[in-house]
């Protein structure tokens, strides 16, 4: 079990580094195959590990496994620790297999690209970051997997660097997502200083002792990286500027995988979360906002990629509003379903994006139904998964975070309430999409440029991730159903225990709400955009309110980046140009005058250099006989 | 031992030292250099075997007879070079090969 | 002092003065040829204060080495040169000249004041030697046993010393062409 994982670990890496080294050597597609495989070979290892460990008793499951000491000072020592658990198990199986299928995806969507290669190698060391941050057994490491994903996010967000908002939207992630790294690294000097050990086991342990202040403290430095990493509030405004990135990255990096690293942490971390109860209701208050708020911002986004950007910025709030309330089980479980049919959404709209040569405005796009049959019932099942309708994945995970959220008490039917706002506005923004790409009759724009991907290596491996995928999008949500059977959560009971049981009356009721609200919500959206029976509200303010965003671009940047460029604009006026560039130029100018002034020593006679060396003997000399 | 001490013998060569170095100091001619040169290293040669003398010992002769044949290879090469200088119409005079100014 | 000892005295005075006077003559005639036979006398002369201080294979090698083959070869080359005589004493700045003088003396004299001052006490009880010290002999197996290496590296300076001399002269004359 401990080799599978170690090989799932070092496959991508492995594949990685041989495209980089490999360089012209391999063919492009010889890349996209390496990284595939790899990456395949990485979800088959996490398979076997996943086999061989539900052969084991709940209580045996875990293991750590060192491979060696990777720092030491003192008393504290680091090792490059593995921690295979239920919950690291489930998280292997989500990374490799949804990242199996993308980046064979990739294949297709981005053959032709000039720079397949360094695209291949980034995906494959992404990957690999990723499996490090879940499958690592100490805090360090975690950051350092946390420290990976980001970068590897940077270099896909801003993979086509010869455009200018790719390069900022890389630039912006990276800088909102080091602001997490720095509340994250501060957590772990908290604990190192306080318990003296970032591995995971006894760290848990240990907080218990901690005094209440410093338990706060690190799990408010803890969710500061989560919230980064996972775009909620307040710094999620890098999610959807990343959309520039490739669509395939969109659907790894930013729906399945890394923007749910957050969720991960939390549940990782639960134990430094229940001791602070605190942080954990603002968790939950952080997801509901999220939620809402990028539900009323997904309503009028024109670019279809921003549209599920912002609806995976919604689900993860989802998520951490379970986890935030204790419902840990029903957090990774949508955590899961939610992997599989936002990827499939994204790869579905690849799909539309590659057919209309690049085109992500919705706005042109129309009437594709009958052009795309296969793509649009993809895409369908993805939309009715994301709403939350029976039998599809979404509804089995979500109704049971709704539950718990009811079950919670306290300020619980408040965040009940927003989340089922949340059902309702989650289904309108997904149809309304869905009704404006597929609805209607083809566009002049989509006629014109429309291209069916015909059955090459584009389209095969194009359709194989997308079926797979759709397919994994209805049965998903099979594995468990709060209110017959519960899997997952005997699964990760191990690790995790959730807090929170809803009762099956709780469940029942939820279920049916939401759904009727969802079914509401898809109603609206028919009557909106397709029927056109209703007329979209013109409310102006609260329309450029959504269309900014609720202006939180706007505020960071007359927050810190003005200050900040003021302030840099003052010290290159006064400190930089005066007194640094002053003082070089100062010291270039004394050394030419120096050299000049030695120069002229240099006669260049050769009697007057052997002067110098008489003159100097005779000086030794007489340095010699007054020392004796 | 006969004849005076080892201290006259010094006392000669510190001087035959005085006179080769004020040689290389003053003249012109890189040819008369070199031979003063040869006197500097004479006189060196002297104080060496004076002191074999003293602690008698053969290693100062030794030493002395090295320094011979460092002599005859730098007058070797120093006279190429001179020949080389005058062949190419290079004045002989230490004071006008001046490149080398800073 | 018995009459050996006076001949030895009188030996010593007309060689060391005879070492001297050579030596300024090399730094004071204006022609090199003159320099030249002027050192060959300074040569000689040492080689008689070698043998003085029972130095005989140096002082042989000395007239065979030195006045034999450098000098030759110095007058060689003034041959080739042609007497190209130059005036002693000037050109360049006169603080040049100057501070040479005062340089040589300074040298000369502190290495008067260390024979006499310092070192006066140990340098008046010469070791006795025995017979064939300073011989053919002697030095071989010196050279031989406990200063191979220096006998060794002095080989390498020679021969190093040669091929630079026919590069230097090789490259003249392909220039020169």
């Amino acid at each position: 079990m401990i080799t599978a994982a170690w090989i799932a670990l070092a496959a991508p890496l492995a594949a990685a580094v041989a495209i980089t080294l490999a360089g012209t050597s391999i063919s492009r597609r010889g890349a996209g195959y390496l990284a595939t495989g790899a990456v395949g070979a990485s979800f088959v290892a996490a398979a076997v590990a996943f086999v061989a460990m539900w052969g084991r008793d709940a209580e045996e499951r875990a293991v750590l496994s060192t491979g060696w000491t990777w720092l030491s000072a003192g008393d504290f020592s680091v090792g490059v620790t593995l921690l295979i658990d239920p919950l690291s198990a489930m998280e292997m199986l989500i990374v490799s297999g949804v990242g199996a299928l993308i980046v064979g995806y990739s294949l297709g969507y981005m053959d032709g690209e000039r720079e397949e290669r360094r695209f291949f190698a980034y995906m494959a060391l992404f990957v690999f970051s990723m499996l490090l941050l879940v499958m690592t057994g100490n805090f360090l490491l975690l950051l350092v997997g946390w420290g990976l994903v980001g970068l590897s996010s940077y270099l896909l967000i801003g993979f086509w660097h010869e455009r200018p908002t790719a390069v900022a939207a890389a630039k912006k992630a990276f800088v909102m997502n080091a602001v997490g790294d720095a509340t994250m690294a501060l957590a772990l000097f908290l604990l190192i200083w306080k318990t003296g050990t970032l591995d995971f086991g006894t760290a848990f342990a240990r907080v218990d002792d901690l005094s209440p202040t410093v338990q706060t403290l690190i799990a408010l430095g803890l969710l500061g990286g989560a919230v980064a990493k996972s775009a909620q509030l307040p710094l999620h405004t890098w999610l959807p500027d990343a959309m520039e990135g490739p669509t395939p990255v969109s659907a790894l990096i930013h729906a399945a995988t890394m923007v749910t690293a957050g969720v991960y942490l939390v549940v990782r971390a639960h134990a430094v979360f229940e001791a602070a109860p605190e942080v954990q209701a603002l968790t939950a208050w952080l997801g509901a906002a999220t939620l809402l708020l990028a539900g009323l911002v997904a309503l009028v986004q024109t670019n279809v990629k921003r549209v599920i950007a912002y609806s995976t910025m919604s689900q993860i709030g989802y998520m951490f509003l379970a986890a935030g309330i204790g419902a840990y089980a029903s957090s990774m479980f949508h955590l899961m379903t939610h992997a599989f049919f936002k990827a499939l959404l994204f790869l579905a709209a690849g799909i539309v994006i590659h057919a209309l040569a690049g085109e992500e405005d919705m706005r042109r796009m129309g009437g594709l139904r009958r052009l795309l049959p296969r793509t649009w019932w993809a895409f369908l099942i993805g939309a009715l998964a994301l709403s939350g309708l029976p039998p599809f994945a979404g509804f089995f995970s979500k109704d049971s975070i709704l539950a718990a959220t009811w079950a919670s008490g306290g300020d619980g039917l408040a965040l009940y309430a927003i989340a089922l706002a949340g059902v309702f506005l989650t289904a309108l923004y997904t149809f309304r999409m869905v009704f404006i790409v597929w609805g209607g009759e083809p566009s002049a724009f989509v006629r014109e440029h429309v291209h069916v991907p015909g059955r090459d290596l584009v389209g095969i491996s194009m359709a194989i991730a997308v079926g797979t995928l759709a397919v994994l999008a209805v049965v998903g949500g099979w594995v468990q159903w709060a209110i017959l059977y519960t899997p997952v959560e005997t699964w990760l009971h191990p690790v995790v225990e959730d807090l929170v049981r809803p009762t099956v009356a709780e469940d029942v009721i939820t279920s049916v709400l939401a759904s009727l609200l969802s079914l509401a919500g898809i109603w609206l959206a028919w009557a909106m955009y397709s029927a056109k029976r209703v007329r979209v509200p013109e409310a102006p303010a609260l329309r450029s309110l959504l269309e900014r965003k609720f202006w939180f671009d706007e505020a960071y940047d007359a927050v810190f980046y003005r200050p900040a460029a003021a302030l840099a604009r003052v010290w290159t006026r006064w400190v930089e140009e005066p007194l640094i560039g002053g003082s070089i130029a100062g010291v270039a100018l004394g050394t030419r005058e120096l050299g000049r002034g030695v120069a002229a020593a240099q006669t260049g006679f050769l009697r007057t250099y052997v002067l110098a060396i008489a003159a100097g003997a005779a000086l030794l000399f007489l340095v010699y006989l007054a020392a004796r | 031992m006969l004849g005076p001490e080892i201290a006259w013998y010094l006392s000669v060569a510190a001087f035959l030292f005085g006179i080769g170095s004020l040689g290389v100091l003053v003249r012109r001619s890189p040819l008369i250099v070199l031979l003063s040169l040869e006197i500097m290293l004479n006189g060196a040669n002297l104080a060496l075997i004076g002191c074999s003398r003293l602690y008698g010992g053969g290693d100062g002769q030794i030493f002395a007879l090295a320094v011979m044949a460092v002599a005859a290879s730098e007058v070797v090469v120093g006279l190429g070079l001179i020949v080389a200088m005058a062949r190419r119409g290079l004045a002989l005079d230490v004071d006008r090969l001046t490149t080398l100014r800073g | 002092m018995d009459a050996g000892n006076i001949l030895v005295w009188i030996v010593w005075f007309v060689a060391a003065f005879a070492c001297l006077g050579s030596a300024i003559a090399v730094i004071t005639f204006t022609n090199p040829f003159y320099s030249a036979l002027s050192l060959i006398a300074n040569l000689g002369s040492l080689a008689v204060l070698y043998l003085l201080l029972s130095a005989e294979f140096v002082a042989a090698a000395q007239v065979l080495v030195y006045a034999g083959a450098v000098v030759v070869m110095f007058l060689f080359v003034i041959a080739y040169l042609g007497g190209r005589a130059d005036v002693p004493w000037a050109g360049g700045p006169t603080w040049q000249a100057v501070a040479a003088a005062t340089a040589s003396a300074a040298l000369l004299l502190e290495i008067v004041v260390v024979i006499a001052l310092k070192a006066g006490d140990r340098l008046s009880d010469p070791a006795t030697v025995r017979e064939g010290f300073g011989g053919p002999q002697q030095i071989g197996r010196l050279f031989l046993s406990d200063h191979l290496l220096a006998f060794e590296i002095t080989s390498i300076v020679l021969l190093v010393a040669a091929v630079g001399g026919v590069i230097l002269g090789a490259h003249s004359r392909e220039r020169a062409d």
